[in-house]
């Protein structure tokens, strides 16, 4: 498992995996949101695996493949075969990125581009009317947007001025002081994940301790409680036991928490980890939760408003 | 004004409605039946009664006199309203001097053919080979445009087919007749008005002619009177038989109706409708209804809505009474022969009602009366009338819109959206004052209209922008008409050395093609001038009676023609696809893109294929490229198009909208440089070419920004949403947001692959199941096979991800 400080990515240029627009489900209103590549943490479940790494990737979409063959004629290292599935040898692979080249219809993408600040902000300016008209706005997303906190800060103070209502979407393992200084003055909700209340455990599952984690939350509901939402993802047989649901309830509880939301889970995500070649853990449900199981956890949080977009 | 508080009116249903429930049901189980009445009537007076001496005007005035005083008065079942358009229950009326004659080689097997058969009697036929039709070979629309301009170019090309259709040889009915002078005068009181202005003129010849269109005006008005009161006393004599005391009572308020309106004032709602129903028939007897619009029924009703419900009619009353007006407009199908059913067929008559928007003075006009009418859609799901909804963003209620979202999700289909801001900015544009351009409605499709005021013949010409394209590709020739040199000879495409001189080479075929269509338009009206004058229509259109003039010679306050464009975002994708691979990047030549399409993208070039197709400079996402091309174009056809003035001293106006054009066209027309296959339909209105436009805010922000000033004649986007996905607001939202980005019009299927494609296999589950096509609905079944899969393959997004769906 990579593990890597936080410190050098601050200043770095990021990369950005997707910019998805007309979200709806990653804050209030109608959104775009913008995916970074980079996480401190690596869940076994994380549902954007391509996110993890911070450097570019090399995607495939099997519905735009016509199967010419060019990428194996020029894969220098004979990572590409054409065979059904498709497969890219992630061993081999150097990230070049000459399939993606030479690839005619766009089935072999690079995953992860550099977008200068101005450019990131002119797409996401081009949506302004739909934030306007829904009370939406811009998130950022990942991976994970505080591992990028100079870049991040200068979108979003660009956006602010522009008027537009900011959210991020945070694992929570961040430097705070420098949160505090170039994140926070600048976004208006912070969603910010609590995974597994049980330290070993979070290390186990996420690769990092959740200390500095609980210890960010404490601090940023002391400070500005009213724009922070806690998710808790519901992770067959990982988060999603009553147990952890129980803690975490109690803690947010003692917080002072007034309200959170419940991510269910979705194994749509399964299919495209697989096509980035990543291994999935075989204990990894491939099921949705049933709405008794639903019903379970939410009744555990009945003390709070449950938020949904 | 708004003073109801459940602005979906739940509590007014079907079954709590029996009569409608009952007419839509025989609405859907009735085979259209071609009707011979107004042929034969037209004949035998043109055989007998013509005086070929007097003037254009005073010919057709008398004509239509005899035609409604000829007319028979059918009350066949319990609709509400009295007047029919023919004597069947739905009927095909046929017009001698435009296209009946079409149908003459397929008398014997059109009630057969397997699309839209048409049910015929051998009498008919008889009667049509021997009696009717023999008179008419060298009396039509098509044959004196001909014959006075010695088979021009213009027309021989027409009959090609692929390059345009000049639409004046079957009708020039587009526009908006003037309904708020039916109920606010009555036909009596215009006649008054008509008769002292021929009694005030001297007798100077040009004074000759304006009393003779006002003898005209006399004469035809008189023939509708007349038929109102035939029938007023059929209701009389089905009164007198009957034995059921409600019917005798509903026969006898009929009866009543009638001998009031449309002559004098109508007092009631009943009335009004019924006055507004009869008028409407007529104008329909003497041109072919080919988008003969309502106008704004809601603003024009309404005092008497407001009126009658003072006195105790129930909204449930008005929304029946709404309701048999909307079966009655769906009382006639249009004539198609089977090789144009093959390539355009599926089409109702097209008629557009126009609810909501602002007033005059600019004032929030929706009221009461739109809800009602918004219901009756919403109950009935008919084909016909097109129903459009006006918004003004900042000025229409929310609420408002939220509920056109509703009947829009219940429908499936209807009713569409116009945005006042932008439609008020085209018509000012175009010359129309302030108060007028507020007063718009949709005529046909979508095209934005001054009401009762304007003659537009807002669909005049459907012209196919791939065929100019094509030329421009080789040298002036199409691969249709191979060898033959059509346009202008240009430089060679694969001689081309800039793409400059390619966007030079296709304004030089288009600009051609302008030339000739609108020549070929300019020819077919000075022959409606000559042997089609509509004294009806002009009675009831604002202008002609200060003029005396009828609107075939510019008697409206306001004239202009329309011109329809067909294959917009395939032109686009095509052109951008020429400079991005061949100019700018170099990926390959002219000579290797002309082959890869002569080979219809077959093996050897599907890289190629697949290259252009991946491209994101596309029409509808944020490709600079693209839009300024599209904005090239755009311009470039306006300014064409605008320079051009037709027969009555309009002006030519630009829109794009289809119809079911676009997939007749496509079906005729070879692969594209955009990456299109052979035959494939082209993309529907103003629409991006499916599976191009992936991201939904990025195609409503391409459309939205386009000069919608040089979209004079109106556009439809069409849109396809996933029904499970389809909730308020999020689609409230997005119509919200591309207007106020000045969006100008968009329409929506909410509907599902799955749905039309076992529609498809599986037709008679799905009597009633009707579709968006471009710019008006249809029912599916009816629909051609290439329409079918335009409509099975249009995007269709998802407005939970904002993306469009990926199927297969």
């Amino acid at each position: 498992m990579t593990s890597f400080s936080t410190a050098n990515l601050t200043t770095a240029r990021p990369l950005v995996f997707d910019i998805k627009r007309h979200a709806l489900e990653d804050g209030p209103g109608i959104r775009s949101t913008v995916f970074f590549k980079g996480c401190p943490l690596s869940c076994l479940w994380c549902q954007n695996p391509e996110s993890i790494d911070p450097g570019p990737e090399i995607g495939f979409y099997p519905r735009d493949c016509i199967k010419c063959g060019d990428c194996v004629q020029t894969c220098p290292v004979s990572a590409c075969a054409l065979e059904d599935p498709f497969l890219i040898d992630r061993e081999r692979c150097t990230r070049c990125g000459d399939c993606v080249e030479a690839c005619p219809g766009r089935a072999l993408r690079l995953i992860g581009r550099f977008y200068p600040v101005d450019e990131l902000v002119d797409i996401l300016l081009r949506d302004k009317i739909f934030y306007e008209v829904s009370g939406g706005g811009v998130t950022f997303s990942g991976g994970e947007p505080t591992l990028f906190m100079d870049y991040t800060s200068a979108v979003l103070k660009v956006l602010k001025d522009s008027g537009i209502h900011t959210a991020i979407q945070t694992n929570g393992f961040f430097a705070w002081e420098e949160f505090g200084e170039k994140i926070l003055p600048y976004v208006d909700l912070i969603m910010f994940d609590v995974k597994l209340a049980d330290a070993g455990k979070h290390r186990e599952y996420t690769g990092q301790s959740n200390k500095p984690i609980l210890t960010n939350l404490k601090n940023l509901l002391a400070e500005r409680a009213e724009a922070v939402l806690p998710r808790i993802p519901l992770i067959p047989e990982f988060t999603a036991t009553v147990e952890n649901l129980r803690s975490i309830s109690d803690l947010l509880k003692g917080l002072g928490v007034k309200k959170c939301s419940l991510l269910p889970y979705n194994p749509t995500w399964i299919s495209k980890a697989e096509n980035f070649g990543k291994n999935v853990d075989p204990r990894l449900s491939r099921h949705l939760l049933t709405p008794q199981e639903l019903k379970k956890y939410r009744d555990i949080f009945s003390w709070s408003e449950l938020v949904t977009f | 004004m708004v003073t109801i508080d459940d602005l979906s009116l739940k509590d007014v249903t079907l079954d709590r409605l029996p009569r409608l429930k009952r007419l839509r049901e025989l609405h859907f189980a009735t085979r259209p039946e071609i009707c011979v009445e107004l042929p034969r009537n037209i004949t035998s007076y043109m055989k007998h009664l013509d005086n070929p001496a007097d003037s254009p005007e005073l010919r057709a005035g008398k004509l239509y006199k005899y035609v409604m005083e000829n007319k028979r008065p059918v009350i066949a079942d319990e609709n509400l309203l009295a007047g029919t358009t023919t004597a069947r229950t739905i009927g095909v009326v046929l017009y001698p001097d435009f296209m009946a004659l079409s149908i003459w080689p397929e008398l014997e097997t059109v009630s057969r053919r397997k699309k839209n058969p048409f049910g015929i009697t051998r009498e008919e036929i008889k009667e049509l080979n021997f009696d009717i039709f023999p008179y008419w070979p060298d009396h039509t629309v098509q044959e004196v445009a001909k014959r006075d301009n010695g088979n021009p170019l213009c027309q021989r090309i027409m009959e090609r087919i692929v390059f345009y259709i000049a639409t004046k040889v079957y009708c020039i009915s587009h526009t908006v007749p003037n309904y708020a002078m039916v109920v606010e005068r009555g036909l009596l009181d215009i006649l008054r008005e008509a008769r002292e202005r021929e009694l005030s003129l001297g007798g100077s010849k040009e004074a000759r002619a304006k009393k003779d269109f006002y003898q005209a005006v006399q004469l035809s008005l008189s023939g509708v009177i007349s038929y109102a009161a035939n029938l007023s006393r059929e209701a009389e004599r089905l009164a007198a038989k009957e034995v059921d005391t409600k019917r005798r009572q509903e026969l006898l308020e009929m009866a009543e109706v009638c001998k009031r309106v449309p002559a004098g004032r109508p007092r009631t709602f009943r009335e009004a409708l019924n006055a507004i129903w009869i008028c409407k028939i007529a104008l329909h007897q003497e041109n072919a209804n080919v988008a003969l619009s309502l106008g704004r029924l809601d603003q024009v009703l309404y005092p008497f809505y407001a009126e009658d419900i003072k006195r105790g009619l129930t909204l449930a009353e008005a929304v029946e009474l709404i309701g048999c007006f909307w079966l009655k407009i769906a009382d006639h199908v249009p004539l198609s022969p089977e090789t144009g059913e093959e390539l355009f067929g599926g089409s109702g008559s097209n008629q557009a009602v126009t609810l909501g928007g602002v007033d005059m003075q600019g004032e929030d006009a929706v009221n009461d009366l739109t809800y009602a009418m918004l219901k009756a859609t919403e109950l009935l799901r008919l084909r016909d009338p097109n129903v459009n909804a006006r918004y003004y963003p900042e000025v229409s209620k929310k609420e408002y819109l939220d509920r056109l979202c509703e009947v829009n999700i219940n429908t499936g289909a209807t009713p569409c959206f116009h945005n006042d801001a932008s439609a008020v900015e085209v018509l000012t544009g175009q010359g129309v004052s302030l108060e007028h351009a507020r007063d718009y409605s949709s005529v046909g499709c979508v095209e934005p209209s001054s009401s009762g005021r304007t003659y537009g013949h807002t669909g005049c010409i459907l012209m196919n922008l791939t065929s100019a394209l094509e030329m421009a590709l080789w040298g002036g020739k199409h691969r249709l008409t191979e060898d033959e040199q059509i346009g202008p000879k240009t430089k060679p495409a694969v001689a081309m050395t800039s793409f400059g001189e390619f966007k030079k080479a296709l304004e030089t075929q288009l600009g051609w093609l302008i030339d000739q269509v609108v020549t070929l338009n300019n020819n077919l009206g000075r022959a409606h001038q000559e042997i089609h004058p509509t004294p009806m229509l002009s009675a009831l259109m604002e202008g002609c009676m200060e003029k005396g003039k009828d609107v075939i010679y510019g008697g409206a306050t306001y004239n202009s023609s329309g011109a329809a464009m067909i294959g917009l975002a395939d032109v686009v994708d095509s052109v951008t696809a020429i400079q991005e691979f061949v100019f700018d990047k170099k990926k390959f030549t002219m000579a290797e893109m002309i082959s890869a399409i002569n080979a219809n993208w077959s093996v050897p070039y599907k890289k190629l294929q697949a290259m252009v197709k991946a491209s994101p400079e596309k029409f509808g996402t944020d490709s600079r490229m693209a839009r300024a091309n599209a904005d090239w174009l755009i311009g470039f056809l306006h300014d064409t198009f605008q320079s051009k003035e037709n027969y009555r001293g309009g002006k030519y106006t630009v829109g794009y909208w289809t119809m079911t054009n676009h997939a007749g066209f496509g079906a005729l027309t070879g692969a594209l440089p955009s990456g299109r296959m052979k035959n494939e339909p082209f993309a529907s209105g103003i629409t991006p070419v499916s599976g191009s436009a992936p991201v939904l805010t990025s195609c409503l922000n391409f459309v939205a920004r386009l000069d919608h000033t040089r979209i004079a004649d109106g556009h439809a986007l069409n849109l396809k949403y996933t029904p499970s996905t389809t909730t308020l607001p999020r689609f409230a939202n997005t119509i919200e947001a591309f207007f106020k980005m000045g969006g100008l019009q968009v329409q929506f299927n909410i509907i599902d692959r799955k749905t039309l494609e076992d529609a498809r296999k599986y037709p008679e589950k799905y009597p009633d199941l009707f579709v968006r096509v471009s710019g008006y609905t249809a029912y599916f079944k009816d629909l051609n096979p290439h329409m079918q899969q335009e409509i099975i393959t249009r995007a269709e997004y998802d407005l939970v991800t904002g993306e469009e769906q990926k199927y297969g």
